[in-house]
């Protein structure tokens, strides 16, 4: 999987580094910004009140 | 065989990544973002209050629903730390809980006949009520709206109960020991610590108020 986008990258072996460590940036930015907020409440460290739920 | 073996390693690698990445944004980053939007809150109120005169002693009673998400108070509790200050938001959507406390809706005003009720996180998003269990009888909850300081006093020690009870906010809560209507106030926050199977409650009357332009509480420096 990560071969195959290697090898998928233009460039040479340092234009490839720079951009996989783009890649991987921009994957924990997706990550903290939509994909764990999403995530978290599903846990139940939410759960403060009483509801009756 | 090789490529089956060496996608199935780079898939656990991955997903160990993601719960490594995942924790770190549960245990730190959730508590970054509290402290920047709580301080942002309470940044907000200050700034109203500094910017409105201050209102005489007797105001007109307000009947305006407070909205929901909107800051109302600042609270202090000198048990959970000297610097322990959050400020109280209106309603317990979980939005409005990343923020600060909520205020339950439709439970008393600050400082009226009723229950003011409060709900906080335990754990994650700044761990506001991390040492709930620490409260004690006669400890101080102090609040101001920016016109009043509200001094309650802590009844009894923390209790364990299950999340239907409902009564706890009850105007008059049932099992608090309070035997008629008064100025009370409540905080509920989970049980145990990481978990949502109880939840904890402690039970306060108010002690004393006191204008702001008088100066800070006696409690909040003892």
């Amino acid at each position: 999987m990560y071969g195959w986008i290697w090898r998928h990258l233009p460039g040479n072996a340092w234009v490839r580094a720079l951009i996989s460590i783009v890649l991987v940036l921009a994957v924990v930015y997706a990550l903290f910004q939509y994909v764990f907020p999403w995530a978290e409440p599903l846990l139940p460290f939410n759960d403060v009140t009483v509801d009756g739920q | 065989m090789r490529l089956v073996v060496r996608t199935f390693s780079e898939l656990c690698i991955t997903v160990g990544a993601l719960i490594v990445l995942f924790v770190v944004y549960v245990l730190y980053w959730t508590g970054v973002q509290a402290a920047s939007a709580s301080a942002g809150q309470i940044d907000t109120l200050q700034r109203e209050w500094t910017s409105t005169p201050v209102r005489t002693a007797a105001p007109v009673p307000e009947v305006v629903p407070h909205a929901p998400g909107r800051g109302i108070a600042v609270m202090y509790v000198p048990r959970l730390g000297k610097d322990w200050k959050w400020p109280v938001l209106q309603g317990t959507e979980v939005g409005t809980l990343k923020k600060g406390l909520g205020h339950y809706t439709g439970t008393a005003r600050l400082g009226e006949t009723g229950n003011f009720a409060v709900a906080g996180h335990r754990r994650t998003y700044g761990d506001p009520f991390k040492d709930f269990p620490r409260l004690r009888e006669g400890d101080a909850i102090v609040l101001t709206d920016g016109t009043t300081w509200f001094t309650y006093r802590v009844d009894r020690a923390p209790y364990r109960t299950v999340p239907t009870d409902v009564g706890v906010i009850d105007p008059v809560p049932a099992k608090s020991g309070f035997d008629g209507p008064g100025r009370y106030l409540t905080l509920t926050t989970c049980e145990p610590e990481w978990g949502s199977s109880h939840r904890l409650v402690v039970w306060a009357h108010l002690d004393a108020t006191r204008p702001v332009a008088d100066g800070r509480p006696q409690a909040l420096d003892s």
